[in-house]
């Protein structure tokens, strides 16, 4: 059987070498090291030829590049992570028979929250809808700029998930479980399909200048799966990362004469220690360092975007600033072949975020206010680059909202976890449809319901990944994202 | 393995529900009916074995011969004609003793008073002084932490904290420095409320139980109450007997003879335990010896009832007082007054003392205070108990536990009574519930992991001592000895060891320690032969002392034990250590979540960082510290960017980098070559060469020189030179991969 511990084994070549010895006898040596990691990943020491289980193989070259379960288009996520839950019934899902009852007390089973919350008295949305594009879709006049794409979107109307709380719908929607300590679905791609890039991380997440989601890493968390699949928190202003920046009071220089010197000191500590491939990863790893503290500086770095690109973000405007410059990040991300990029908008609690339990219109107006522009300038620009044919968009929240408000006069919507809207865009996507559908009233999924899990299996799939086939052996289990549940969406699929 | 499958199928059929349905009619003492599917060739497998005492090998080079592991590390190793690698040089043994036993290096004069008569007998001699310290249990008790899921907050949206949760780490470190044999530390954790000489340090121990991640707010409670015992069990199983049985939650092990029904067994045993609460909020309670208990008790009753006389007396006389005023008095007293005692706002009981001022007679004050007099009597003459964040069983009788079809607490199958994994008994315990407060059924459990007769337990046990030691266990899957993990590497000598630490050692872990690290094969150098690498490059047969990267707290601790700022305060509450604003942005308070100690509390030993779930502390996080949602059996080494990141940029080394060049300046003078000296021997625990110190010397005149040029003051560019190389000492390869 296999498991966690055996994953020093030497990677072996295609032609059943190691690493090192294929290093040595292509006169690699000492000048060859600095090779390394590009030529794992490159995809030039694969793991295994699928990833499936490869902990048995498993060494510390964890982020080489892997070979999909079959070949597909996407190459890239940006999920749009509408923390706090948006309501579904004033975004993407038009119920017109919710005006007829507006203002009637709730007469149906249905109960919200987790501690009896009363359900209220139906609200009917105050937005218009219209159809959009030559599909018709239906969406609210909260997206006027994303209206525009509406022929691109696969709105998935019948989305159920398995909690009506915050911390716990967050962990399913980002690791397929309610319970903490699940890699999430970031780790889970860049364990199945390592990395692309060597100078930036694979998993990137931007969260909301008010604060992160409830239960913080705990959503972008490798879990039981080693540090390397972990998400890397990325600022949009500053210093992308963590202790990127040269500390006060070494200039560059100084900065690169260290390095230098514990270049050279490890170099010597290794001359008899030259099989020690662990040492020559760290050595590597401060190389990496340093290249970082450039690349991912000039990744947010947006002096060379022209003014049009900027406003087109709404860089121009202290309402859409914010999610505007992640947008664009986002593109500059995909440019440089950072595989999973996972946007936060809303943080911290209540109306900070999209949890509109006192207002949830003017809380919408804000959130969608914020978002809608950056979300629809990220789309044209990946159409411009061509990035928009190889990158998957994910956009939702961790659950939906009620049709009801939660007092009268109190235009606030609850938790609702028996139905909401998803969507997906963009590589092997079949655009400009909308799937499922709730009840009358738009509480419950009704019509082809389609649980968290089968949206990760969807995922994966449109990645090339098995959801069944791409396990990960821990405490006596070949481990899953879907659990054992979930099932493509095949309609989705171009 | 068919009749694994075949057992799937026939528990998941109606045939078997009306098996298990008969089998349970039975007294429950007899075999039951799915055990019967249980093969000789399950009850055969290795692990399952009674301890036995092999023979020791016979081997050529009986001069390596140190300790019976010698003999049988070498035996393996000479079957293939190998030779085991050369012993490790003193410097670099004495470092790797001092990190692996304490996690902090040895001090200038620790390495002078060693050096000045460095045999294997004085080895021997620091080993045993360094067990006495009480960084051994600090150390140790760290592997220990790992394996159960230690930490301070429950996760998920509130991740509220977990009231003295911290009196469980310190129980540990004692439990290590006190030797407390090791089946008595597995009663302690598993029992310590049911023994005949409960105290509260073995209630206390029984926070094991509770140091799980808990959802104050679950989708499902019912579904929740069952994951808080699947947490029980699982780590029961794997910590103390090396099974994975949360794999048999929905449907029989796929890989190990455990079914359902053994789940579920376990299962009835936790089942007992509740979690003491209100609402959300968590709840610690006063733990001693029953008679403490009772005691407190009946003096917190009396207490009452005098506080309830007292306000009595105030109410009546106020109310009194208040009838006979001309005037209306104040129109808040009257609901002050109605308002029970405890739930008064500040402003209520300022008014009623104000009043009470003018309604109460002399007489009635003298009673008053003469009651308060009593009051502080009681509580002097019994004292508050500490309190202990553990959970209670409330009645001797256990509640009936179903097995859950495909484990949904929705979907209950037929009761099953308490009892251990049918594989490794012959007949189910009975268990016996003729006690007034507890079922004893955990008690029952803890005896039978805790016996010597138990086949795995000691074996997990010692593998895990060998594990810590030496990187990898003689099974390297700690927490798997079942088929789906790997066999040992060295069958004989773990069974040797097993049978000897149980019967020999009685069950102390300094006598274990003691052994393996007398041997000679712990005291290899850590280069070996390289032509073995080819058919061995996992060390499997043990040519060599492995690398390891140091773990993150020896890491940390090391640097300040170096830098000459650790606070070695032990015990008690945890400590915040900075981190950074940037690090606490991802976090949904991120101004609020993390109020960080200053400089010298902070500089205590890592273990003593309190452990938030939702934010672990980033310089851990990213070098790979334990998951802290489930038992972590082994370490993970990774080498990623962000490690030199936080180990080159990050605020902590470089505030550690800057301390020991003051260090070294004090101490070394202005001279490079001293500074130089000073700081190889406090980090490396050796003399640098003449290559290094010219290079480290050239360095620093380079950089002094350019810092003088960026318009620095000698002094200060001196300094910053040799700050920078503090720095770049803290991140040495040989720092953290000691030989």
């Amino acid at each position: 059987m296999s498991n966690m511990t055996q994953r020093f084994i030497p990677n072996h070549t295609p032609c059943g070498q190691t690493r090192r010895e294929f290093l040595w006898e292509t006169g690699g040596g000492f000048a060859g090291l600095a090779l390394l990691d590009l030529l794992s990943a490159d995809g030039f020491f694969p793991e295994s030829k699928e990833p499936s289980s490869q902990n048995k193989n498993q060494n510390k070259y964890f982020l080489a590049s892997r070979i999909p379960h079959f070949p597909t288009r996407a190459k890239h996520v940006v999920f749009l992570f509408m923390n706090g839950a948006p309501s579904q019934i004033d975004t993407f899902d038009y119920k017109p028979a919710l005006s007829r009852f507006d203002g009637t007390a709730y007469q149906g089973d249905l109960t919200v929250g987790s501690n009896d919350r009363p359900v209220g008295y139906l609200m009917q949305t105050p937005f218009n809808f219209r159809s959009q594009g030559e599909s018709g879709l239906k969406i609210s006049s909260l997206y006027p700029h994303l209206s525009q794409y509406a022929d691109d979107l696969c709105i998935l109307r019948s989305m159920h998930t398995d909690t009506a709380a915050h911390a716990s719908g967050c962990l399913q929607m980002n690791t397929g479980s309610v319970l903490l300590g699940k890699p999430c679905l970031g780790s889970w791609l860049s364990y199945g399909l390592g990395t692309m890039n060597n100078n930036l991380p694979s998993f990137v997440v931007m969260t909301d200048p008010r604060g992160g989601p409830i239960s913080g890493a705990s959503n972008w968390t490798a879990g039981y799966m080693p540090a390397p699949y972990q998400g890397t928190l990325f600022r949009s202003r500053g210093t992308p990362i963590l202790d990127l920046a040269t500390p006060a009071p070494y200039s560059p220089r100084s900065q690169r004469q260290a390095l230098d010197l514990l270049k050279s000191l490890n170099d010597q500590h290794l001359r008899s220690r030259q099989d020690e491939s662990e040492l020559i990863a760290r050595i590597n790893s401060y190389e990496l360092a340093y290249r970082m503290q450039t690349s991912a500086s000039e990744a947010v770095n947006l002096g060379r975007e022209n003014k049009s690109t900027l406003d087109m973000y709404g860089l121009n405007n202290e309402l859409t600033v914010d999610f505007g410059r992640k947008c664009l990040i986002t593109r500059r991300l995909l440019e440089r072949g950072v595989r999973f990029v996972q946007l936060y908008s809303g943080g911290g609690h209540i109306e900070d975020t999209w949890d509109g339990h006192t207002d949830c219109i003017s809380n919408h107006r804000l959130h969608a206010g914020e978002t809608d522009q950056p979300i629809a300038a990220l789309i044209a620009d990946l159409k411009r680059t061509g990035l928009w044919d190889e990158t998957l968009l994910i956009w939702g929240g961790e659950f939906g909202r009620t049709p009801t408000s939660e007092g009268r006069g109190k235009p606030g919507r609850d938790h609702n976890w028996y139905g909401f809207t998803m969507w997906l865009a963009g590589a092997g996507v079949k655009g400009g449809q909308a799937l499922g559908a709730t009840d009358e009233l738009g509480f419950k999924a009704v019509e082809d319901p389609f649980h968290v899990s089968d949206l990760h299996a969807t995922i994966l799939h449109l990645m090339g990944l098995d959801h069944t086939k791409l396990t990960y052996f821990y405490q006596g289990l070949e481990q899953k994202l879907t659990g054992t549940r979930g099932r493509v969406i095949t309609q989705a699929l171009a | 393995m068919p009749e694994r499958a075949l057992f799937g199928v026939l528990l998941l059929t109606s045939v078997s529900y009306c098996v298990l349905a008969k089998a349970e009619a039975t007294d429950g003492s007899e075999p039951l009916g799915p055990d019967d599917l249980i093969q000789i060739s399950d009850r055969n497998h290795w692990a399952f074995q009674p301890l036995s005492r092999p023979e020791l090998p016979p081997v050529e080079r009986t001069s390596w011969i140190r300790t019976p592991i010698d003999q049988f590390i070498l035996a393996r190793l000479e079957s293939r004609r190998w030779s085991p690698a050369i012993p490790a040089d003193t410097n670099s043994l004495l470092r790797r003793i001092y990190l692996d036993l304490i996690g902090l290096p040895p001090t200038l004069q620790e390495q002078r008073s060693f050096l000045a008569n460095p045999s294997p007998e004085s080895v021997d001699k620091v080993i045993a002084s360094l067990l006495n310290r009480p960084g051994y249990g600090e150390r140790w008790g760290r592997h220990w932490l790992d394996l159960v899921r230690f930490a301070e907050t429950n996760g998920y949206e509130r991740d509220g904290t977990k009231p003295s949760a911290w009196r469980y780490r310190d129980y540990v470190i004692r439990a290590f420095n006190e030797d407390k044999p090791f089946d008595r530390f597995v009663v302690e954790q598993l029992a310590g409320d049911e023994l005949a000489d409960t105290d509260r340090e073995t209630m206390v121990a029984t926070t094991y139980y509770r140091l799980g991640p808990w959802d104050d707010e679950p989708a499902d409670p019912q579904q929740d109450r069952f994951d808080q015992l699947d947490d029980m069990v699982r780590t029961t199983s794997q910590v103390f007997l090396g099974l994975t049985m949360g794999c048999a939650r929905c449907h029989n092990h796929k890989f190990e003879a455990i079914s359902m029904h053994d789940y579920y067994r376990m299962v009835a045993i936790f089942n007992t335990l509740k979690r003491p609460q209100s609402g959300r909020t968590e709840l610690d309670v006063p733990v001693g010896t029953q008679q403490e208990r009772e005691e407190l008790q009946w003096r917190d009753q009396l207490i009452q009832k005098i506080e309830m006389q007292k306000q009595q007396l105030i109410r009546n006389r106020l109310t009194t007082w208040m009838e006979q005023q001309p005037d209306p008095s104040d129109p808040d007293l009257p609901t002050a007054l109605r308002t029970q005692t405890g739930k008064r706002t500040a402003e209520q009981k300022q008014l009623i003392t104000k009043y009470a001022e003018s309604a109460l007679s002399d007489k009635d004050k003298k009673r008053l205070s003469d009651w308060d007099s009593a009051i502080e009597a009681l509580r002097k003459a019994t004292e508050d108990l500490p309190l202990a964040y553990v959970m209670q069983e409330l009645s001797p009788i256990p509640p009936k536990t179903h097995l859950l079809m495909r484990g949904r607490a929705s979907t209950p199958g037929p009761v099953v009574q308490a009892g251990f994994p049918a594989v490794l008994v012959s007949r189910q315990p009975t268990f016996d519930t003729d006690t007034e407060h507890t079922s004893l059924q955990r008690k029952t459990l803890a005896d039978w992991i805790a016996s010597p007769s138990n086949p795995l337990t000691a074996r997990v046990m010692v593998n895990r001592v060998w594990q810590y030691h030496f990187g990898e266990g003689l099974v390297r899957t700690p927490s798997d000895f079942g088929r789906a993990g790997q066999p040992p590497t060295h069958p004989h000598l773990l069974n040797w060891l097993a049978h000897w630490f149980v019967h020999d050692a009685n069950w102390s872990l300094k006598k274990l320690h003691t052994l393996i690290m007398a041997s000679n094969a712990y005291r290899m150098n850590k280069t070996g032969n390289p032509e073995y690498r080819a058919d061995d490059v996992e060390n499997r047969l043990l040519w060599r002392f492995p690398y390891r990267r140091l773990d993150a707290e020896t890491l940390r601790d090391s640097m300040l034990a170096i830098s000459g700022k650790l606070n070695r305060k032990m015990y008690g509450p945890s400590m915040y250590p900075f981190v950074p604003k940037d690090a606490r942005s991802g976090h949904s308070d991120p101004d609020k979540i993390w109020k960080a100690f200053d400089e010298k509390e902070a500089s205590r030993r890592t273990i003593y960082s309190f452990v938030k779930r939702s934010l672990i502390v980033p310089l851990l996080e990213v070098l790979d510290f334990c998951d802290t949602t489930q038992s972590t059996e082994q370490r993970l080494v990774t080498s990623v960017t962000p490690q030199a990141l936080i180990l080159f940029n990050g605020n902590f080394v470089n505030r550690q980098a800057r301390h020991l060049s003051d260090r070294l300046i004090d101490q070394a003078g202005d001279d490079a070559p001293n500074q130089i000296h000073l700081a190889y021997q406090l980090a490396l625990c050796r003399k640098p060469t003449a290559s290094e110190t010219s290079v480290l010397s050239k360095f620093l005149q380079r950089e002094t020189e350019s810092l003088l040029q960026e318009s620095l003051d000698i002094k200060e560019a001196k300094k910053r030179a040799l700050q920078q190389m503090c720095r770049v000492i803290f991140n040495l390869n040989e720092f953290a991969y000691p030989d």
